[in-house]
């Protein structure tokens, strides 16, 4: 059964390939079958080896697909192999039954839109290139998902591309997240050229059989990995793409920008976390970019008034948390927090989806309102996923993932009272920009005419993810409530468990009463100000528009990299290099217009021009011989 | 003379007394149809009879001639070639107001002259060969006698031909007086080798003279200076024959000449090759650049095309008697290609040749414009078409000998060549500038010959460029006969 792996990214390819090729002469019906079909088979694929896998676990816990070999070159060899491990399998499982349900949002919510067939082929070209990326063996098929989906997540971005805005936002996200992935493929250059390999199983064996802990080459690896992993998932210091590629179809804000392409970072760090503990400055470093990203994204959600760049800076805040967990050396917690995330991000973002197509397209907060009886469904989805993001305790998916990695951040070897706090705090603002939200969009006065109403292919995926946004969380329950950590058992064997070394005076009943608290505190200041004193207005305060703006690293950017390369290219308008080209060219020209001077048309030039020729040859012979 | 010399030469025969029965059947009566096939016919025959001389070969007739691996190639290359002029030309001439049945003729005797070098091993067939052509030529380019242009370039070539012959001529005398021998491979020895050829001063101005007729035949420079004129004034079909079948034959002898001995060339010859490879490559394409007549401007190409030859001729070894042989055939597919597309596209009495006259071709004709576009390129040496690999090659062979100066010189010209290639390209691709300046597109109808003629350039143009092999194998063959 496990043999069958390989179908679950050829699938999507397949179906990419047959939409991109003749998708616009297919009728829409078709398109609609051969793009969620080709996911709905990948899904049931992974299922059926994510069941066998459990059912018959394989040697070692992990299984390997040779397909092909890439290439071998001398004392290079790069395998083309799938290889399954509880990690891959879990997000195996994650990305295709999410894409699953979001494909089949999709068919409703882009059902009038020009580029119907064009939209699935790149969804379906995105879902092969991420389980490419999750499920390759070496780091070079996984560096090919990863320009895959970084290529995908340009398309959609700017797939409304008449927009100039939305072009640019494209354009913007591919030259950030650029930055990290050119420190990626240093990274594995260096990794390749000390290791002699990227297999990566292979890799994280030698490293840790050659180079010490702490040694030089181990920190610029993962240090270099860090960057590309920072890129990906939107981590200061380049997490300034992500809200901008909110342009793109809400569907791919949902599958892309927050359940699974974006988390590819997390993924890559706990790939290669083997490499991680051989560099602590650098593990440190991940939780303090998380604890940080974490913070100032939470603040710039608060400030916010368009719905989904409320979602996006979530998205980016939440991603902190699982750096945080990372750097922490809490690995199956990130992974944890991955699975949770991805179910209520997703149910999130398609939530917002169907308000946005609900109100014409409005995504304005502040011109919302009173949508609770308007639309049910959705207010529910908002109701349980925003619970679950703020992490209403016990019942929701999202507390016992952030719980986990709260508690952690105390407990761990890294872990200090500064991380907690952060951590805390984040719950806090999670909670209260969360409930602003909802209180904004669903209570209150209605303030715009509601002009389409969900219909079942949209209501059905809400529905499915809300119950995981619930019963998730139950993977993985904490002992001291007397649950089992099952989802932790079960990724042990590839990654291990948190040494808890601090133990008092925080302890887990501590944390977790003190995150209630939090999401309580949060909950209650939403309530005040947003649904008692019905703030109409968006704050104007300074510190509100710097939060707005992201903390002004647009701002910053632009006047340190962005201006002044304009200026010198500007500078060098007429290229100073192309001239000596140039000058080649009109050197040319300048021998051509001689030379033809020589072409008289005449006889008797020509016949001498033979004698002397001839003569010039004969003087050269007659003297050299 | 016994039966298997006769065998031996059955292509010569045939070929001959083809242009015998054009000749007597339009004495009976003049159809135009009826001479064309029986010409082609004729070359049919003669490229069947190969079979039976390559039975009998390798064989020496005569003392003259040797038909052995090498000369049974060329031949049969030589033949096909004339055949794809003469399908390309057949349309071209019914629309002529001229006798069009002589055309046949000397088209058949120049292809006798042509494999007559090919199989030449003696300076008095090499003579022969080379003025049986040039006497053809001579009738073929200045063929269309009411218009100015060909009667031009025919008396140029003409009178330039004859000089360059008698360079020849007084080359051969000078060589013999020294050295006693009329046979190629001897005379080969006496110049061949390092360090010091016992040549005296005579037999060293004897073999530049040869040199010099030899030159001016493959119009290398600096004996290049009639090409442009003689190739804008002949008619197309002939152009394309001076392009292919005239060089060609006469390179073909070169490589033979000078590659039949083991050792190397001795340094002055050397030199004189290296200048005239690197003259060529250069003179050539910077000539072309701001040309606006194609045909012009085919005709510098061809001089730079003539250079990059040279630098595979002077590679040793096998390498480069197969280099040598691979460019040239890429280049006789290519130019006659380009020029059988000129001829399908110049309808009516005059020809169109400038290069506004192609400017949005391809929005009205975009398959011809496309195999254009395609020929330009396997010129230019782009990938995927048989100018490429045969470029690859000659490189390949010219650096395996060390020959870095002419190497630099071939890339550096060849990048200049890119611009007027594309140059055309453009042309043909750019949109009409106004609707007004050209006259109602002119419906175009390819005739079947030479759509068939040009599928099987088209086809071969990019095999050799794709998948090279067996006719690699073909030329390694043929090249361990030359030993």
């Amino acid at each position: 059964m496990l043999n069958l792996l390989w179908l679950a990214p050829a699938f999507p390819l397949a179906g990419a390939a047959v939409l991109a090729l003749f998708g616009s002469r297919f009728p829409r019906k078709l398109v609609s079958l051969l793009g969620v079909g080709s996911i709905g088979l990948a899904a049931l694929v992974s299922f059926l080896v994510g069941w066998s896998f459990l059912a018959s676990p394989p040697p070692g816990n992990a299984f390997l697909l040779p397909l092909w070999t890439w290439m071998d070159a001398g004392s290079f060899r790069a395998d083309f192999g799938l290889y399954l491990d509880p990690v891959s399998l879990l997000m195996l499982v994650v990305v295709t039954f999410v894409g699953f349900l979001i494909h089949v949002y999709s068919t409703e919510y882009m059902r009038h839109d020009d580029g119907y067939a064009r939209f699935f082929a790149y969804m379906n070209l995105f879902v092969a290139s991420m389980l490419l990326l999750v499920l390759g063996n070496n780091l070079l098929v996984l560096y090919v998902g990863w320009e895959g989906v970084g290529l995908c997540s340009y398309l959609l971005i700017g797939f409304w591309y008449r927009d100039p805005a939305n072009v640019r936002a494209a354009n913007k996200a591919f030259l950030v997240t650029r930055i990290g992935d050119t420190a990626f493929a240093i990274g594995l250059f260096l990794l390749f050229t000390h290791l002699g390999t990227l297999d990566i199983q292979q890799l994280m064996q030698r490293a840790q059989s050659q180079w010490e802990p702490g040694s030089g080459l181990a920190i610029a690896a993962a240090a270099l990995l860090l960057a590309g992993a920072c890129g990906k998932s939107a981590q200061l210091p380049l997490q300034t793409w992500l809200p901008d590629a909110m342009a793109g179809p809400t569907p791919t804000s949902a599958l892309i920008h927050a359940a699974t392409m974006v988390t590819a970072g997390v993924y890559l760090i706990a790939r290669t976390q083997a490499l991680f503990r051989l560099a602590p400055p650098v593990q440190l470093a991940v939780a303090v970019i998380g604890a940080t990203t974490l913070l100032m994204a939470a603040c710039s959600a608060l400030a916010q008034r368009d719905i989904k760049r409320v979602l996006a800076y979530s998205t980016i805040s939440q991603i902190g948390y699982m750096f945080l967990a990372l750097g922490l050396g809490a690995w199956s917690a990130a992974m944890f927090h991955f699975m949770t995330h991805a179910f209520f991000k997703a149910l999130l973002f398609l939530a917002a989806g169907a308000v946005i197509q609900a109100l014409h397209h409005e995504q304005d907060m502040f011109r919302m309102g009173g949508l609770r009886t308007e639309l049910p469904v959705v207010f529910w989805s908002f109701v349980i996923g925003g619970s679950a993001l703020a992490g209403l305790p016990l019942l929701t998916a999202g507390f016992f993932s952030k719980d986990l990695i709260l508690w952690q951040s105390w407990a761990g070897p890294n872990g200090n009272i500064w991380f907690w706090l952060c951590g805390m705090a984040g719950a806090l603002l999670t909670s209260l920009y969360t409930y602003r939200l909802i209180f904004l969009v669903f209570y209150g006065p209605p303030k715009a005419h509601v002009a389409a109403r969900p219909g079942l292919a949209i209501k059905l995926p809400l529905v499915v993810l809300c119950v995981l946004s619930i019963v998730g969380g139950y993977a993985d329950t904490p002992p001291h409530f007397g649950g089992t950590p099952a989802l932790s058992n079960f990724l042990n064997s590839t990654l291990p468990a948190l040494e808890e070394v601090h133990v008092g005076p925080i302890t887990e009943v501590t944390t977790a009463l003190c995150a209630s608290l939090m999401f309580a505190a949060g909950f209650s200041l939403a309530f005040v100000l947003y649904y008692r004193r019905r703030v109409e207005h968006p704050s104007e305060t300074a510190l509100a528009r710097f939060w707005s703006a992201g903390w002004g690293f647009d701002q910053l950017y632009d006047g340190v990299f962005v201006r002044p390369f304009i200026w010198l290219a500007a500078v060098n308008r007429n290229d100073v290099v192309d001239a000596a080209y140039a000058g080649i060219a009109s050197a040319a020209q300048e021998c051509s217009r001689v030379l033809r001077l020589t072409e008289t048309g005449r006889v008797r030039w020509y016949a001498s021009g033979l004698a002397l020729g001839s003569a010039v040859f004969l003087a050269f012979v007659l003297l050299t011989r | 003379m016994i039966a298997s010399d006769l065998v031996a030469l059955s292509p010569l025969i045939v070929l001959s007394s083809t242009a015998v029965v054009v000749m007597l059947s339009i004495a009976i009566r003049r159809d135009h149809h009826l001479a064309a096939l029986l010409a082609f016919l004729g070359l049919a025959a003669a490229l069947a009879s190969l079979r039976f001389a390559a039975a009998a070969s390798p064989r020496r007739v005569t003392g003259l001639l040797l038909v052995d691996g090498y000369s049974l190639f060329y031949s049969a290359v030589l033949l096909l070639s004339t055949a794809a002029v003469l399908l390309l030309a057949f349309a071209y001439m019914e629309r002529q107001q001229e006798h069009r049945e002589e055309f046949y003729c000397l088209m058949l005797l120049a292809a006798c002259g042509a494999l007559v070098l090919v199989s030449s091993c003696h300076l008095v067939s090499l003579f022969l060969g080379i003025e049986i052509l040039s006497v053809s030529l001579y009738g073929l380019i200045a063929y269309l006698r009411f218009q100015p242009l060909p009667l031009e370039a025919g008396m140029k070539y003409l009178v330039l031909a004859a000089t360059s012959s008698a360079f020849l001529l007084f080359g051969m005398a000078l060589l013999y007086s020294e050295t006693g021998s009329m046979e190629l491979s001897s005379l080969a020895k006496s110049y061949m080798g390092t360090p010091d050829p016992a040549l005296g001063a005579v037999g060293w101005a004897g073999t530049i003279l040869m040199l010099t007729g030899i030159g001016f035949k493959l119009a290398v420079a600096p004996f290049h200076l009639w090409t442009p004129d003689v190739y804008q004034g002949a008619p197309l079909p002939v152009t394309a024959f001076v392009a292919t079948v005239s060089k060609g034959s006469v390179f073909a002898l070169l490589l033979r000449w000078f590659h039949g001995a083991d050792s190397t060339v001795s340094a002055p010859v050397y030199w004189a090759f290296v200048t005239m490879a690197i003259a060529s490559m250069l003179i050539g394409n910077l000539l072309a650049l701001q040309q606006e007549n194609v045909k012009r401007l085919l005709a510098y190409s061809s001089i730079a095309h003539m250079g990059y030859l040279l630098v595979a001729f002077l590679a040793a070894g096998p390498l480069g008697i197969q280099a040598a042989t691979y460019y040239l055939i890429a280049y006789l597919v290519t130019m006659l290609g380009v020029f059988g597309l000129m001829t399908v596209l110049s309808t009516g009495e005059e020809e169109h040749c400038e290069l506004k006259d192609y400017r949005g071709l391809f929005w009205q004709h975009p398959v011809i414009s496309g195999l254009f576009a395609a020929m330009l390129l396997s010129l230019a040496g782009i990938p995927l078409t048989a100018g490429f690999l045969g470029k690859f090659y000659v490189i390949a062979a010219a650096a395996s000998s060390s020959l870095w100066l002419p190497v630099f010189v071939l890339i550096v010209s060849s990048t200049i060549g890119i611009y007027y290639y594309l140059r055309v390209i453009v042309a043909l691709f750019s949109l009409p500038a106004e609707a007004g300046e050209r006259e109602e597109p002119v419906r175009l109808t390819v005739p079947l010959e030479a759509s068939f003629s040009l599928a099987a350039l088209v086809i071969l143009l990019f095999v050799f460029g794709l998948y090279p092999t067996p006719f690699w194998a073909l030329i390694q063959t043929m090249s361990a006969s030359l030993g």
